[in-house]
């Protein structure tokens, strides 16, 4: 057995400073529990606020000091994104408990034994473990060892080291303090008066003594770090639904902070997506309205938005550009306080291969992507793809239809050029009426030469847009080629000259 | 550099004739065409941007800075209005570039397009898209968000936009700079009253129609020496021969033109 542990000694803090806007994560922070400061961030550090002060020490030393509330639910929910980014690695992957109560747990197991081949060595898969872990936005701490708890111990400790056999694990937990271990942490200053500065001084104690004086706990907790007794671990689950909501700090009133905000929530699907080896198709943020403002009833309580995607996809910066040109167009009621993600429609799929190259399929995909951009701005109906018709009558031989960017780049038997002669390429809609002089036909106050024609098209009794015209190809003053037609529909109405093309 | 040392020799051995070094230096002095593809003299072609797209016209290839359109750059094309015969200038390279299996992007173009001409002058209609970005502008937002877009992606084969009226030079600039990830040709479409103030893109024409069936063309930017007289190239006809051969006939005896009500053969 191989365990990684994955360390995030600054979990609750990056949770709360997700929640903020931006910008102000770099500002000194605090969290706060029980009146009193349970982290502190570097900036709040420099000004002198250290864990353990009291809410109004701290807010002496620093008066900007922007202060949360502790929140283990949101703890775990950070935790979780980080443990569902490890399950793409391996099945097994647990949460080691805190290690007082009322800390919330912040490393994640993983098994990684029987992945190691799979993923070229255990350098290269801590390498994709961290990228994976990455955009979820934490300080990692990795350690390895045969023994999960040793492993976590290792990770906390102030050097962390991967160690694969069992006597190197020995020497390396030798070293380390023992108040890492949970059980000795409330008789910390007990084993310090005694002079135990390592786990190996603790170790070399008569064992019956260190359990009458200090409880069994602690013991049985040496013995599972050094392997010395069984140390059987649940594996999570992944849960079948993604859904993750994020309390916002501070309001956010615009685009830009909804977007800010929701970069963390999308962060969380991409880690979910991986770990159920799926693409996602559509996904939901919901925007929930301060309550303050329900009172209004032109206000909802919330603001849903739907996001499509014609390719699935699990990229989490393609998602947020969709999002984005979403977002720039929709108002917003009122302020929202608190977003809600959930994936609406999911795809599994294969794992992309990472090419070198770009080929034929990396391009299309680009394509793609470039159509849904274009979409999501300018609204689908305005990338179009032409259609040939079959018609006689000009006007209705090609027909503009959305495009479907999933289609792209299909290859469709093209149709064989009719053997007629060549059509102009710009159609006027409508066709532009012509002045007459002296029975010629005029352009811009000059007259045209006819030099080609007439060409007869009628078509169109069947369904009431009859269409009775002789086509003629003339020369226009420039040098430029026209399409004009003369109509034969009996009666003042629409009879005359048109203007109908130009050649391009 | 294997060219010193050999140079070295040579005025060793015609010590007596030159001073050393001077012979030195007019023996090693390269062309500059050969020090750097971005070097050019005045009266030779540019090279900068490696080979061009073949137009499918061998006449303006021969007047075209690398041989074609130029890529990964814009190309201004100035037109009095639209339907000069520009499509059927550009059909054979876009065309290329849809047989390569790649995609060919129109921005707004000026006016309903046929799809059965395009299909006649060589396009795959399915290859093709139509972005329209003037019908719904959104405040804030620019109608060459589009473009520019299409043209940073790298991954559409050929562009061709109708860019807005009295544009600035500043965007012009912007596009240029995102037309550099663009491997292929793009062109913009410009009225020809743009042709007095200054543009960023490396190859500028004036297109004109000098008859029917005939397209002139005037150089008034490109990479090498200027070109005085335009270039006319023969395009793909929509007239018959006999049409042709009907309306010279009428220049030279200058009879009145075709009447309305006789019919003539289509040929």
């Amino acid at each position: 057995m191989l365990w990684i542990a994955l360390h995030l000694p600054l979990l609750s803090l990056e949770a709360f400073a997700a929640t903020l806007a931006h910008g102000q994560a770099d500002a000194p922070l605090a969290l706060v529990d029980a009146h009193h400061v349970a982290a502190a961030n570097a900036a709040a550090q420099a000004l002198g606020v250290e864990p353990g002060q009291k809410r109004a020490t701290a807010l002496a030393l620093a008066p900007d000091l922007l202060i949360g509330q502790a929140d283990a639910t949101r703890d775990a929910a950070a935790l979780a994104a980080v443990a569902h980014a490890a399950l793409a690695f391996t099945p097994s992957v647990c949460v080691q408990p805190a290690l007082e109560a009322p800390r919330s747990a912040d490393t994640v197991l993983l098994e990684v034994r029987a992945s190691l081949r799979c993923f070229g060595g255990l350098a290269a898969l801590l390498q994709r473990l961290r990228e994976a872990v990455t955009p979820l936005g934490h300080r990692v701490q990795a350690a390895s060892a045969p023994t999960p708890l040793g492993a976590a111990l290792l990770a906390r400790g102030p050097r962390r080291m991967h160690v694969q056999e069992r006597a190197a694990l020995q020497r390396a937990l030798d070293a380390l303090p023992p108040w890492l271990l949970g059980p000795g942490r409330e008789h910390w200053e007990a084993l310090q008066g005694m002079g135990l500065a390592t786990l190996a001084d603790l170790r070399r104690l008569p064992r019956a003594g260190l359990a009458r004086r200090f409880g069994t706990a602690l013991l049985a907790e040496l013995d599972r770090a050094y392997g010395e007794r069984p140390d059987p671990r649940v594996p999570i689950t992944l849960p079948p639904r993604f859904d993750s909501r994020l309390e916002l700090f501070a309001r956010a009133d615009s685009a830009e902070q909804v977007l800010h905000a929701s970069s963390m929530l999308l962060a969380r699907l991409a880690s979910w997506l991986a770990a159920q080896h799926a693409f996602v198709r559509g996904f939901r943020l919901a925007m929930l309205h301060e309550p303050r403002w329900r009172h209004d009833a032109q206000v909802p309580p919330q603001t849903v938005l739907e996001v499509a995607l014609a390719e699935p996809s699990r990229d989490p910066a393609h998602l947020q550009v969709l999002l984005r040109e979403r977002l720039v167009q929709l108002r917003l009621p009122a302020p929202t306080l608190e977003l809600r993600l959930s994936a609406t429609e999911i795809v599994p799929g294969e794992a992309p291969s990472g090419e070198l190259f770009p080929s034929a399929a990396s391009e299309r995909e680009g394509l793609v992507r470039l159509v849904e951009r274009l979409q999501a701005r300018l609204g689908a109906g305005q990338v179009q793809t032409l259609q040939p018709v079959h018609d006689h009558r000009p006007e209705r031989a090609s027909r503009l239809e959305p495009a479907q960017p999933a289609r792209l780049g299909q290859r469709r038997s093209a149709p064989d050029a009719p053997a007629v002669p060549l059509r102009p390429v710009w159609l006027l809609a409508p066709p532009e009426p012509l002045a007459v002089r002296g029975g010629q036909p005029l352009l811009d106050g000059r007259a045209l030469q006819l030099l080609s024609g007439p060409e007869r098209i009628e078509a169109g009794w069947w369904d009431h847009e009859l269409a009775e015209r002789d086509y003629f190809i003339a020369e226009d003053a420039g040098g430029a080629l026209v399409w004009l037609y003369r109509s034969r529909l009996p009666g003042g109405e629409g009879s005359g000259w048109y203007l109908h093309g130009r050649f391009a | 550099m294997d060219a010193v040392p050999a140079a070295v020799s040579s005025s060793a051995s015609s010590a007596i004739a030159a001073p050393p070094a001077q012979a030195l230096r007019r023996a090693v002095r390269p062309e500059p065409q050969d020090l750097h593809p971005a070097l050019w003299l005045g009266h030779q072609l540019g090279r900068a941007g490696g080979e061009g797209v073949p137009s499918g016209f061998a006449e303006l290839d021969a007047q075209l800075p690398g041989r074609g359109w130029p890529r990964r750059t814009l190309t201004e094309l100035l037109l009095p209005h639209p339907g000069v015969g520009e499509i059927r200038l550009l059909a054979p390279s876009l065309g290329a570039a849809q047989r390569a299996g790649r995609l060919v992007m129109l921005f707004d173009p000026p006016a309903q397009l046929s799809a059965w001409a395009l299909v006649q002058l060589g396009l795959d209609v399915g290859q093709l898209l139509v972005v329209q970005t003037r019908q719904r502008l959104l405040p804030g937002s620019d109608s060459l968000w589009a473009f520019e877009q299409a043209l940073r992606s790298g991954h559409v084969g050929a562009l061709v936009a109708w860019l807005p009226p009295r544009l600035r030079a500043e965007r012009l600039r912007r596009l240029q700079l995102a037309a550099q990830a663009h491997d292929g040709a793009a062109f913009v479409m410009r009225e020809l009253a743009a042709a007095q103030r200054p543009s960023a893109a490396p190859l500028r024409l004036a297109l004109r129609a000098a008859g029917p069936d005939v397209l002139a063309l005037r150089v008034l930017k490109r990479r090498g020496p200027p070109l005085e007289s335009p270039i006319t190239l023969a395009l793909p006809p929509v007239l018959s021969e006999a049409a042709h051969a009907r309306r010279r006939a009428e220049r030279m005896a200058s009879v009145p033109s075709l009447a309305v009500a006789t019919f003539v053969d289509l040929g």
